[in-house]
C-alpha cells in the first residue's frame, strides 16, 4: 500500500478540515474528489507533509506523516494547479532546478530534465525561455517538474485546466502512460469527471471533512439490478411490448435511451431474442452502472 | 427556425494576427457549443457578437440589428467571460448592481434583480462579502449573476463552468437548459468537451478563424468520409464474431482490443452492420457484454476534424 | 545483442542525495538570474568604483611621494591607517552602490517567486522554509561580500604589497577582524533588509523602489528631524546614519554622531529581528496546495 492513513483530523482554528478519515490507497489511478471545501486540499496538505494532523497516522511508502515528512517529499511528486514558474530561465534549467532541489546531483538532474522535457511533449521547446511558453506548455512544464526526480507518487492536481481539447487529450494520455507503469501511483483530483472516468481505477470521494465514499469505480458503480440501456433503430413499440411481456420493464428517456430492467436470473441474450423477433436493430448495448456523477451526488448528498 | 444570432462575412484581426477569416453564421435558439483550438478564434467571434470589437469586415446581427455600437442591443445580451474581471474591493452584491446601473433600471428593480440573480447561483450567503475573499467557484457564480441579472434574451458563456465542483456544474448545466427551455439563445464555448455534450449536441467548431463545422455532433459525425464509423462488440467469443462478419465487403477494418473480448469494426455502412448482427449473436450462441459506437463523440470529431 | 529503448517514460536509477547546503542551487540560480539582467551588469561593474578609488588611493600614498606636494590639504586620504578602511568602509557611494546593486539584484528573490507563485514548487520539494530563506540570503550575501569583504581584504593585502613590509598589518594587527567583522554586519543586514521588503510585494519594480526609498527616505528623515530637533540622536533615524556609526566604533574611529553607537546597533538589530519575523509569517501563510 503506498499510501495508508487512519482516522486523520485537522482542523484550522475552529473549523474542522478533515475528520477522522482513514484510507488505503494501492496500485494504479486513484481519483480524489469532493466539494470545494471538503478537505481535498487539507488531505493533500498532510500527504506531502506540510501539515502535521491534528490526530491520526499515517505512512505515504513508508515514511510516516508526522516524523519523516521531509523524506515523503522526496518520492513524491506534485504538479499544482496554479500556474508557477520562474522568470527568465528556459525550460531544461528549470526542470534541471528543481531535480537538483530534490536531492538529484547536478549532472543527473540536467539529463534527466532533458529526458523528461522529450516525455512530455516539449523536448524542441526546452531551450526557450519560459516567458514564451503558451498555457498548454507550462502545464506540461509543471508536469515534467513533478517528474524529474522519478517519483514513486504523482499528485496531480486539476493537470487539465487551461487546455484545449488537444492538449487535454495529450496529458491525459501522459497521465494514463504514467499511472499504468505500475511503480508510479498516481492521485489525480479534479471536478472534470470525464478525467477521473478515464484514468482511474479507484475513486476517494470526501465531503465536508469525512470520507463519503472509497473503493475500486466499478464496485462503487455496479448496480445490484439488471438493468441494460440501449439504443434502437425500429419499431420501438413492438420490441417494448415483447420484452414487457416476458416480465421486463421498458422505460425510455427524452435522450431516446431505452432502458430495460430485467427480472433477476434472466439472460440478458433475451433482450437480443426480443430484438430478432421484431425487427430492431440493437445500436448500443451496456449494462448499467451508476454514473460517476450520480454516484457523487448520491454520496455527497444533493439538495 | 429564424435566426437569433447572424454573422456574414465576418472578418477581424489584429495587426497583422488573423482573429476571425470570412466567417457567415447564424446561430438560433437554443444552447449552441463553441469549439476550436486555442487561437482558432473563439474568443474573437465571442467579443464581435458582444459588440466588445468591431468587425473589420463584414457584420455581426441580432435580430437584423447590427451589434456593433448599439446600446440597446446591449440590454438583450449577458455575458459571462473566462477570466476573473473584477474589482477585488467590492462585495458581490456591489458588483451585480453595479453592473446593473449600466442598464438604466430604476434603484428597487436593480435591487430585486440583482437579489433573484444572486440567489439563482445561490450566492446570497455571501453577496456581502468582498470578491477578494471569494474562491474560484464563488467568483465563477458572481459572473454568471452579473450575465444574466439583467434578463437577456441570449446569454454568452465563456468556459462557464470551470473552477466549480460537479455538483456546481450539474447545477449549472440544469440552469442553461432552463434558459433554453425557456426560450432564450445560449452560446457557450469551452474546452472540455464532455461538457459541452451534456449540454447541446449542436456545436459550432472553429479553427485557424474558419468555421470548420456546424451542427448536430452525429450529423457531422456523418460527415466526415474519412474516418468510418467504429462499432465496438465486447463478447463470450469476438473471433467467432469476426469470423461470420469477414467477409463483408461493407467493413473496412477489423481489430481485436488487448483485453481478448472485444472486437472492433470499421464501417461505411453502420445499417449493413447493425442488421445482421443481432442475427449472427444469437446464431452463434454468442454471449454479447457491450455494443458501443466509440468514436460517435465530440472527442472523436474534434480530433478527426483538427487534429494534431 | 541489441537492445530497443521504449520510448514511453523511463526510470531514474540514481539515488538521490542528502546534500550539506540544500540549499545551493536557490543561491546559484540567483545569482545566474541576477546577472541575466539587463544592465545589471554594469550596475555591478560600477560598484567596484570606490574599491578602484581607495585602491589607487593606496597606491599614491605609498608610490607616488611627489603627489602629496600636488594634493596639499588632502593630508587625511592619504594617510593609511584603520581610518583610511573605515572611510572606505562607510563612505556614502559605497553603501549607496550596495543598495543599487541589491536593489537590482535581488529585490525580486522573494517577490518573483510570490508573483509566479513558484513557492509551491520550491516546498513540495524536501526543502525547509530555512533552506529556502538561506539560499535566497546567500545571494545577497555574495553581493555585500563582493563589494565589501573580499575589497576591504584585497586592500590591506595591496597595501602590505606596496609598502613592501608587514609593519602595517603589525600595527593593526585586528583590522582584518574589523574588515570581515563590519562586512557581516552589513551582510546580515541588508540580507534581512532586502529579502524582508522583496517578501512584501508581488512586483519586483515595486520592491526596488523600497529598497532605496527606504533607505534614502530614513536619511533624508534624519536631516528635518535634525533640523528641527537639533538632537544628534536623530542620526538614529537614518539607515545610512547607523551603518556608518556601526562601522566607525569596529574599526576603533570616532563616531560620527554623537550618540553611542550601541544604540545603532540595537536599532540595526531590531530591524533584521522584525524582518525575521515578517518573513516567517509570509512565507508560512503561502499556501502551497489551495
Amino acid at each position: 500500500m503506498s499510501i495508508e492513513v487512519k482516522d486523520l483530523s485537522f482542523r484550522y482554528g475552529k473549523i474542522v478540515a478533515l475528520d477522522g478519515v482513514t484510507m488505503k490507497l494501492g496500485e494504479g489511478a486513484v481519483g480524489l474528489l469532493g466539494p470545494n471545501g471538503a478537505g481535498k486540499s487539507t488531505l493533500l496538505r498532510i500527504l506531502l507533509g506540510f501539515l502535521v494532523p491534528g490526530r491520526g497516522e499515517g505512512k505515504v511508502l513508508d515514511y510516516d506523516i508526522r516524523r519523516d515528512r521531509a523524506m515523503i517529499r522526496r518520492s513524491v511528486g506534485y504538479m499544482p494547479e496554479s500556474d508557477c514558474f520562474v522568470a527568465g530561465m528556459d525550460a531544461v534549467t528549470f526542470t534541471a532546478y528543481f531535480g537538483e532541489l530534490s536531492g538529484m546531483p547536478r549532472q543527473e538532474a540536467m539529463k534527466r530534465a532533458h529526458e523528461v522535457l522529450f516525455y512530455v511533449g516539449l523536448g524542441e521547446a526546452r531551450y526557450r525561455l519560459l516567458d514564451t511558453y503558451s498555457a498548454g506548455m507550462k502545464q506540461r512544464l509543471k508536469l515534467a517538474q513533478a517528474l524529474v526526480h522519478d517519483p514513486k507518487i504523482l499528485f496531480l492536481d486539476e493537470p487539465t485546466s487551461n487546455l484545449d481539447p488537444n492538449g487535454r487529450n495529450e496529458v491525459l494520455e501522459l497521465i494514463r502512460d504514467i499511472s499504468s507503469n505500475k511503480s508510479i501511483q498516481v492521485l489525480l483530483s479534479s471536478h472534470i469527471l470525464a478525467d477521473i472516468e478515464s484514468i482511474c481505477g479507484s475513486v476517494v470521494i470526501l465531503n465536508k471533512g469525512r470520507l463519503a465514499a472509497e473503493g475500486r469505480m466499478a464496485d462503487l458503480r455496479a448496480i445490484d439490478y439488471s438493468l441494460f440501456e440501449l439504443r434502437l433503430k425500429g419499431d420501438g413499440e413492438a420490441f417494448r411490448k415483447d420484452l414487457e411481456s416476458r416480465g421486463c420493464r421498458v422505460d425510455e428517456t427524452e435522450d431516446k435511451l431505452i432502458k430495460v430492467y430485467m427480472p433477476e436470473k434472466s439472460d440478458r441474450m433475451d433482450i437480443f431474442r426480443a430484438a430478432s423477433r421484431t425487427g430492431v436493430q440493437i445500436r448500443y448495448f451496456v449494462k448499467s452502472q451508476t454514473s460517476l456523477e450520480d454516484l457523487f451526488a448520491g454520496v455527497v448528498g444533493v439538495d | 427556425m429564424t435566426a437569433v444570432i447572424a454573422a456574414t462575412h465576418l472578418s477581424k484581426w489584429y495587426g497583422n494576427v488573423l482573429g476571425l477569416n470570412d466567417v457567415s453564421l447564424e446561430i438560433e435558439a437554443g444552447i449552441t457549443g463553441l469549439l476550436g483550438p486555442n487561437g482558432a478564434g473563439k474568443s474573437t467571434f465571442m467579443k464581435l457578437i458582444t459588440g466588445q470589437m468591431k468587425p473589420n469586415i463584414g457584420t455581426v446581427t441580432v435580430r437584423g440589428r447590427k451589434v456593433w455600437n448599439n446600446p440597446t442591443i446591449f440590454a438583450g445580451i449577458g455575458f459571462c467571460p473566462e477570466h476573473d474581471v473584477f474589482y477585488e474591493e467590492v462585495t458581490g452584491w456591489e458588483f451585480v448592481t453595479g453592473l446593473l446601473r449600466f442598464y438604466g433600471y430604476s434603484g428597487s428593480d436593480i435591487k430585486q434583480r440583482a437579489a433573484r440573480a444572486l440567489d439563482i447561483v445561490e450566492l446570497t450567503k455571501d453577496k456581502d462579502r468582498l470578491i477578494r475573499g471569494y474562491s474560484r467557484g464563488m467568483r465563477q457564480r458572481v459572473k454568471f449573476a452579473q450575465a444574466i441579472a439583467h434578463d437577456p434574451e441570449i446569454i454568452v458563456l465563456d468556459e462557464p463552468l470551470s473552477g466549480l465542483d460537479p455538483l456546481g456544474k450539474r447545477k449549472l448545466i440544469k440552469l442553461i437548459k432552463a434558459f433554453r427551455d425557456e426560450g432564450r439563445t445560449v452560446l457557450v464555448s469551452s474546452h472540455v468537451l464532455p461538457e459541452i455534450e451534456a449540454l447541446t449536441s449542436r456545436i459550432v467548431l472553429v479553427h485557424q478563424g474558419k468555421i470548420l463545422a456546424q451542427g448536430d455532433i452525429p450529423y457531422i459525425r456523418e460527415l466526415i468520409e474519412a474516418h468510418p464509423h467504429m462499432i465496438s462488440v465486447r463478447s463470450s467469443d469476438p473471433r467467432a464474431l469476426a469470423a461470420r462478419f469477414v467477409g463483408d465487403r461493407s467493413i473496412q477494418k477489423m481489430s481485436f482490443a488487448p483485453d481478448g473480448r472485444t472486437f472492433v469494426v470499421e464501417t461505411h455502412k453502420r445499417d449493413d452492420f447493425f442488421a445482421r448482427l443481432t442475427g449472427v449473436v444469437l446464431e452463434g450462441g454468442i454471449e454479447v457484454e457491450e455494443i458501443s459506437s466509440p468514436d460517435d463523440n465530440l472527442q472523436s470529431v474534434f480530433e478527426y476534424l483538427v487534429g494534431k | 545483442m541489441a537492445t530497443v529503448r521504449e520510448k514511453g517514460y523511463s526510470h531514474w536509477d540514481g539515488k538521490l542525495t542528502e546534500r550539506r547546503f540544500p540549499w545551493w542551487p536557490i543561491t546559484r540560480t540567483g545569482i545566474l538570474l541576477a546577472f541575466r539582467k539587463k544592465r545589471f551588469k554594469f550596475v555591478f561593474a560600477g560598484s567596484f568604483v570606490p574599491a578602484v578609488v581607495f585602491l589607487v588611493g593606496l597606491y599614491i600614498s605609498e608610490r607616488l611621494e611627489d603627489f602629496k606636494a600636488f594634493l596639499q590639504g588632502s593630508d587625511r586620504l592619504l594617510n593609511i591607517n584603520p581610518n583610511y578602511f573605515k572611510t572606505y568602509f562607510t563612505n556614502d557611494s559605497l553603501l549607496f552602490l550596495i543598495v543599487l546593486v541589491l536593489g537590482f539584484a535581488a529585490a525580486g528573490l522573494v517577490a518573483d517567486d510570490l508573483k509566479h507563485n513558484s513557492l509551491q514548487l520550491y516546498f513540495s520539494r524536501p526543502l525547509r522554509k530555512k533552506d529556502y530563506l538561506l539560499g535566497k540570503m546567500s545571494v545577497i550575501v555574495f553581493f555585500v561580500l563582493i563589494l565589501t569583504a573580499v575589497p576591504g581584504l584585497v586592500l590591506l593585502i595591496f597595501k602590505l604589497i606596496f609598502a613592501g613590509s608587514f609593519k602595517f598589518f603589525l600595527d593593526y594587527p585586528w583590522l582584518p577582524l574589523s574588515i570581515l567583522g563590519y562586512s557581516a554586519l552589513l551582510t546580515v543586514f541588508f540580507s534581512f533588509y532586502v529579502l524582508f521588503l522583496s517578501s512584501l510585494s508581488k512586483n519586483t519594480r515595486y520592491v526596488t523602489i523600497l529598497v532605496f526609498m527606504i533607505y534614502i527616505f530614513s536619511d533624508i528623515l534624519f536631516g528635518m528631524l535634525s533640523g528641527i530637533f537639533h538632537e544628534p540622536a536623530m542620526a538614529l533615524f537614518s539607515i545610512k546614519a547607523n551603518l556608518q556609526q556601526a562601522g566607525a566604533f569596529l574599526f576603533g574611529q570616532k563616531l560620527p554622531f554623537a550618540v553611542p553607537a550601541v544604540w545603532s546597533f540595537l536599532i540595526l538589530a531590531g530591524i533584521c529581528v522584525l524582518s525575521a519575523a515578517v518573513l516567517n509569517r509570509k512565507i508560512r501563510s503561502v499556501e502551497v496546495i489551495k
